[in-house]
């Protein structure tokens, strides 16, 4: 299957993808999965063709492609921004609330069959079809939208300088985040064998390259290597000017993002593969603990802190999965109004948040601990219940909360075409859950013991046996397990996440001294500064523009 | 040899072709190597499941138990659960790696008396990772230090597979523990590190002169 594993410095990328066609926006051509195509869908498409061809294009959306045509070739970074961030969406609520935009062949004549417009289009109308359209996309969108993915990197990639085009973060983040989404559910729709038909499975099996888990891995690393920004980021980390060491292709916004976004998009494609070693790996070279300058995309944002803290728990390294999720969850909560109006980003971010609030529940049983006065309070009103039936051992809780806030978890080979089961896209799920409820199931006496902890400053191993029901010799060696599962991990100094020393700074912390227990109870006094602080600061703000306010009133 | 290895297998590491299958072969060795000459790198080792993962023809058991032993050699670092994640179900299922997941089991729940019973009923299964059992010695040593302040010396020599006094004492020697006149192992003085403590707030300075300074 390695077939491309001769890859000589410059990849070949049009080579890799197997698209087809021989020149550098060829990718889309030849497809010899038509022929086989069912007859059904077939005719479904001939009469969407003759719908489409018959489609007259309203004047306000040729305008509105006319102009965005324009601002993409003027590399007016504001006015692209504008087209997409806020005419794109308008249009669509009002003409393709539920049907996909016109396609790519209608507008072509509109926008002067203008290549690279067309491909940034057609980004734009695949993503659509995943989002909004009801029935989905089909298997042959689905090829389609892979194509259309390759043509865009293959311009990027193969360009002799950085090509022409000046995107908006926004945009360059969702086209990486979009590109795993569309790979993630298409691995998880090839693996549901039970309700294809033998021709869309045929289909399958004759195009194995198409959605690869190497080719979107080689397309990641690719732009990784071109932007030099694991260079530009150890420099930036130094304090040095990243620059200094960019090349041409770094110092190019497109490039240095695209390369920083790829990063985020290996931690979170490393994590839908269960390797959360590699999924921090990537990072090393970022310095969370510093506001840089990517770190200005909100949902990219978030989308690191999700897959960090999920890392870190299944590494039971709790204390810095807490403090991850707590960190970015304090950031949700005072920055959510901003997105308001922004109704697909809201919803996502709401449901991230809702997965990380659990993932801190999960965390905070397992390993108690202090946490910031807003986050906490917030967990207390809509997660007690759930944490406390977590404490009492409920092992289904701890079950239903992990598949609630895992990720999407995916297998990267193909299932056998030839020995279907209904139950082989669920395995790389069921096997995370095994991972995690097994360690769960190692420390699930551990709440038990600090409870009944809590209550002394000293007492005989004697008596807690009696307590707990079991032999001293079982609890001593539970004490043992305690104080071993209580020992994380935690991340003290430099940029890479993997880094770390053991401390347990659990709030409830004892030693054995030959039979006797000697319990410390660590006590954090509530924060209240915080929280002042920052009412006072917005105190004063308000007041400053009332005063503007009244000023222009005058 | 496997040091000297390390530098090769890293290079073979960066970049797209870490998932170059052609490489298994010198991965493989390279485990091997660690096995038999008491070296590791986790790295490696995940890249050879990372590979098994994309491409399950090539699994071999043998290897991949090679690899989750020496995960256990690597605690209390997490190592055996990152390498359980990338390992089929089915394969978990399988002996000798399901064998060797109930060792894990012992070992992280502390039952250190039924792991080297265990141990003591199956002893190939360990026989190929030299310098297994001092290692799993060294993980027992730290469990114990983080617990006790004092220890008999009976107890000790239990946790650590029936030892012989000798054997013990040198692994006390080794920690920098001592022998007391009543027979206990003294640890270390944990009364220091381990107390009560209340945290109070504290506001510095800086954080309020900015509000000072607003609000004249």
């Amino acid at each position: 299957m390695w077939a491309n594993a001769e890859m000589d410095a410059d990849y070949d990328y049009v080579g890799y993808y197997g698209g087809g066609g021989g020149g550098g926006s060829g990718g889309g051509g030849g497809h010899d999965y038509d022929g086989s195509h069912t007859g059904d869908p077939r005719q479904d498409m001939e009469y969407e063709r003759q719908f489409q061809s018959s489609y007259i294009v309203p004047e306000v959306i040729k305008n509105f492609l006319v102009f965005f045509q324009k601002s993409v070739n003027d590399q007016n970074l504001f006015e692209v921004q504008n087209c997409y961030e806020n005419g794109f969406n308008k249009l669509t609520d009002r003409f393709f609330k539920n049907t996909p935009w016109p396609e790519a062949d209608v507008i072509a004549p509109i926008v002067g069959n203008d290549g690279i417009f067309l491909i940034l289009y057609k980004e734009l109308y695949y993503r659509h079809v995943y989002a909004r359209v009801q029935s989905g996309p089909s298997l042959e969108q689905r090829f389609e939208s892979y194509y259309n993915y390759c043509n865009l990197f293959n311009y990027i990639l193969n360009a002799d300088g950085p090509v022409p085009l000046e995107l908006p973060n926004q945009w360059l983040w969702d086209i990486i985040d979009e590109f795993i989404y569309q790979f993630q559910s298409f691995s998880q729709y090839r693996s549901k064998v039970s309700k294809k038909s033998e021709d869309e499975i045929e289909v399958l099996r004759t195009n194995p390259k198409i959605w690869n888990v190497h080719s979107v891995l080689n397309v990641l690393h690719s732009l990784v290597e071109k932007s030099n920004i694991n260079r530009q980021l150890e420099i930036y980390a130094s304090g040095g000017d990243p620059d200094s060491v960019s090349g041409e292709f770094g110092q190019n916004s497109l490039y240095k993002m695209l390369g920083y976004f790829s990063l985020i998009g290996l931690l979170r494609l490393h994590s839908l593969l269960g390797d959360y070693y590699q999924a921090l790996k990537v990072l090393e070279n970022i310095d969370f603990h510093k506001k840089n300058l990517y770190s200005r995309v909100p949902s990219c944002q978030i989308t690191t802190f999700y897959y960090v803290g999920f890392a870190y728990m299944m590494m039971r390294r709790y204390q810095d999965a807490i403090r991850t999720f707590a960190n970015i969850l304090l950031y949700i909560q005072r920055t959510k109004q901003m997105f308001q109006n922004r109704a697909q980003l809201y919803d996502q971010i709401t449901k991230n948040n809702d997965k990380m609030y659990t993932m801190l529940a999960i965390c905070l049983v397992l390993h108690p601990m202090r946490i910031d006065e807003s986050v906490h309070s917030h967990l207390r009103e809509k997660y007690a219940d759930k944490q406390l039936r977590m404490q009492k051992c409920d092992m289904a809780e701890f079950e239903q909360c992990f598949s609630f806030a895992c990720p999407k978890f995916l297998s990267p080979v193909p299932p056998n075409f030839d020995m279907m089961t209904d139950t082989f896209h669920k395995e790389p799920f069921k096997l995370q859950l095994r991972v995690f409820l097994e360690e769960v199931a190692q420390q699930i006496q551990i709440p038990t013991i600090r409870s009944y902890l809590k209550l002394y400053t000293t007492l005989p191993i004697a008596k807690l046996a009696a307590f707990m029901e079991v032999t001293e010799e079982a609890l001593r060696t539970q004490l043992m397990c305690f104080k071993h599962k209580m020992k994380n991990l935690v991340w003290t100094k430099g940029t890479s996440c993997l880094e770390g020393e053991f401390q347990s700074a659990s709030e409830v912390d004892f030693y054995v001294d030959g039979n006797m227990i000697h319990i410390a109870d660590t006590k954090v006094a509530r924060r209240y500064g915080d929280f002042f602080i920052r009412q006072i600061h917005k105190f004063e703000e308000i007041t400053r523009n009332l005063q503007q306010t009244a000023v222009a009133a005058k | 040899m496997a040091e000297a290895m390390r530098g090769t297998v890293a290079s073979l590491l960066r970049g797209i072709d870490r998932y170059n299958p052609e490489n298994l072969p010198t991965l493989e060795r390279y485990v091997q190597m660690q096995a038999a000459e008491n070296t590791y790198d986790i790295e490696a080792n995940l890249a050879v499941l990372k590979l098994y993962q994309f491409n399950p023809g090539y699994f071999q058991t043998e290897i991949a138990s090679l690899i989750l032993l020496k995960a256990l050699t690597n605690l209390p670092h997490t190592d055996f659960i990152l390498c359980k994640c990338l390992i089929d179900t089915n394969r978990l299922n399988e002996l000798p790696v399901s064998k060797i997941l109930e060792l894990s089991e012992l070992l992280e729940t502390c039952d250190f008396e039924r792991f080297w019973a265990e141990t003591r009923d199956d002893p190939d299964l360990i026989s190929s990772i030299v310098g297994f059992e001092d290692s799993i010695r060294k993980f027992i040593c730290h469990v114990v230090a983080a617990t006790f302040q004092s220890i008999e010396m009976e107890k000790l020599q239990q946790v650590l597979g029936h030892v012989t006094p000798m054997v013990a004492a040198q692994w006390v020697n080794k920690y920098g523990w001592t022998t007391q006149s009543n027979g206990m192992i003294f640890v270390s003085n944990q009364e220091e590190s381990i107390k009560t403590k209340n945290i109070t707030e504290k506001i510095t300075f800086d954080s309020v002169a900015a509000i000072m300074s607003s609000s004249r």
